[in-house]
């Protein structure tokens, strides 16, 4: 019987990216080479979750964001739930893939640090800008992920989708993915 | 060996043979499985946007591998991509590219224009460079005769791009259209690598051609001038000393 594999998400799936983003203490800091005043319209624009218009691909702001995220994925806290839920994974002989939008050419390290300190297993590390793409060329059926584009698009390409249920999210589009409160769920969803 | 591999094998000589970035449309567990035999590590996987087009960073290559990886380089089966070493190299890098999000293709005017600056400015340290195209712009290559320290190539490489873009605003440009990276950067050591010359670039399947002083070299005219560059150009490390020290006189 050929290996079952699962891909996993980090941010706002196995970790809260979002709240260390808007609650973490991100004061001030000439270190990043700016002025007070643009550091915290950078900071607004990045909490903000605006649209970056910039026609330029490397600018000020989105090297700032990128040492931003930086510093989030560090201080991000695992769901223990989500740590459970990956132990019993590998227990299980599940085939684990992390699929997440990092840049890992800058994040792997961290990413992998904070991995291993927060005790989650994994099989690889893979980034993609399109994850129902990823899960349909590597013949990934199951994916637990939390990005609206993905609950959407997954069942038609048949990638099973599980998501967690967020109080804070838009409205998604019609879809035939399964939300969770609980990482429990997925497990029994999975095990079926 | 293939001759062009021998020819990769020296040009790159100084730069580690235990990691590369590969770059395929090949994908796929079964795949992925047969490329981690020998030893050979997967740091991380990548899907880009572009298709099915897979970038894989490995650890723990060893020399019969990385041989092989060349060989299908050289036969476009695969891009490779090297990192630098930590501490020192004998090769050092300038990557000009076109900076906008879209198009990012096409060679405006700006990095036209910045290449002949920095290409005349390092020529005139004797400092020539190989121009390779690399798909978003160009990778300007100067080789040394031994390893120079990172630093000392950093400081060096820093003040050839600020004169480079300080000559693009004075002729009327806005130097944030060209986005310069320099290799080795202490900063962002084993965080980026380069594709070397000698494949198609993987988005637009173009040739790695070499921009002589008469344009774009086509396939076959670009390994023969990648081989007299070698001979000719190679750089001494006490005549970079010179160079060295002429640039930090200069700020």
């Amino acid at each position: 019987m050929p290996q079952r594999t699962i891909a996993v998400d980090l941010d706002d799936t196995l970790n809260n990216f979002t709240e260390t983003l808007h609650t973490g203490d991100f004061g001030f800091d000439a270190a990043y080479g700016l002025p007070e005043q643009a550091f915290a319209g950078y900071m607004e624009r990045l909490r903000n979750g605006s649209m970056d218009v910039d026609d330029l691909l490397s600018t000020e702001y989105s090297f700032f964001r990128y040492k931003i995220h930086l510093r989030c994925y560090g201080l991000a806290r695992a769901r223990a739930d989500g740590v459970d839920f990956m132990r019993w994974l590998e227990a299980a002989g599940w085939r684990i893939v992390i699929c997440t939008h990092r840049d890992l050419r800058r994040a792997n390290a961290c990413t992998r640090r904070w991995l291993t300190d927060n005790g989650i297993p994994f099989d690889h590390l893979f980034m993609a800008w399109n994850k129902i793409v990823f899960c349909r060329a590597w013949g990934i059926r199951h994916l637990v992920d939390d990005d609206a584009f993905n609950i959407a698009h997954g069942e038609p390409y048949g990638v099973n989708v599980y998501y967690p249920i967020m109080e804070r999210r838009r409205p998604l589009e019609a879809n035939r993915a399964r939300g969770f409160s609980s990482f429990e769920e997925v497990k029994q969803w999975i095990a079926g | 060996m293939d001759r062009r591999v021998e020819l990769l094998l020296e040009f790159y000589a100084g730069l580690p043979r235990d990691r590369a970035k590969v770059e395929t449309r090949r994908h796929g567990f079964d795949y992925l499985e047969r490329m981690l035999s020998d030893g050979v590590t997967l740091e991380y996987g990548e899907l880009t946007l572009d298709g099915l087009l897979h970038k894989y960073k490995l650890a723990n290559v060893p020399e019969h591998r990385m041989t092989e990886l060349l060989r299908g380089h050289v036969e476009k089966e695969c891009n490779v991509c090297l990192y630098f070493d930590d501490r020192a190299n004998s090769l050092f890098c300038f990557n000009l590219d076109n900076n906008f999000k879209v198009n990012n293709t096409v060679i405006i005017p700006e990095l036209e224009l910045a290449v002949e600056l920095l290409r005349n400015l390092l020529s005139g340290l004797g400092c020539g460079p190989l121009v390779v195209a690399s798909g978003r712009g160009f990778h300007l290559w100067c080789r040394l005769d031994g390893p120079v320290d990172n630093d000392r190539l950093y400081n060096f490489m820093l003040r050839c791009a600020a004169k480079t873009a300080a000559a693009l605003c004075k002729a009327g440009h806005d130097h944030n259209k060209v986005k310069i990276n320099l290799y080795p950067d202490r900063r962002i050591r084993d965080v980026v690598s380069l594709r070397l010359f000698g494949t198609d670039h993987a988005k637009n399947r173009v040739f790695s051609r070499i921009l002589s002083e008469g344009g774009l070299l086509d396939e076959t005219a670009s390994w023969l001038r990648f081989e007299q560059h070698m001979r000719g150009n190679t750089v001494a490390a006490g005549h970079f000393g010179e160079a060295y020290e002429t640039m930090m006189a200069a700020f």
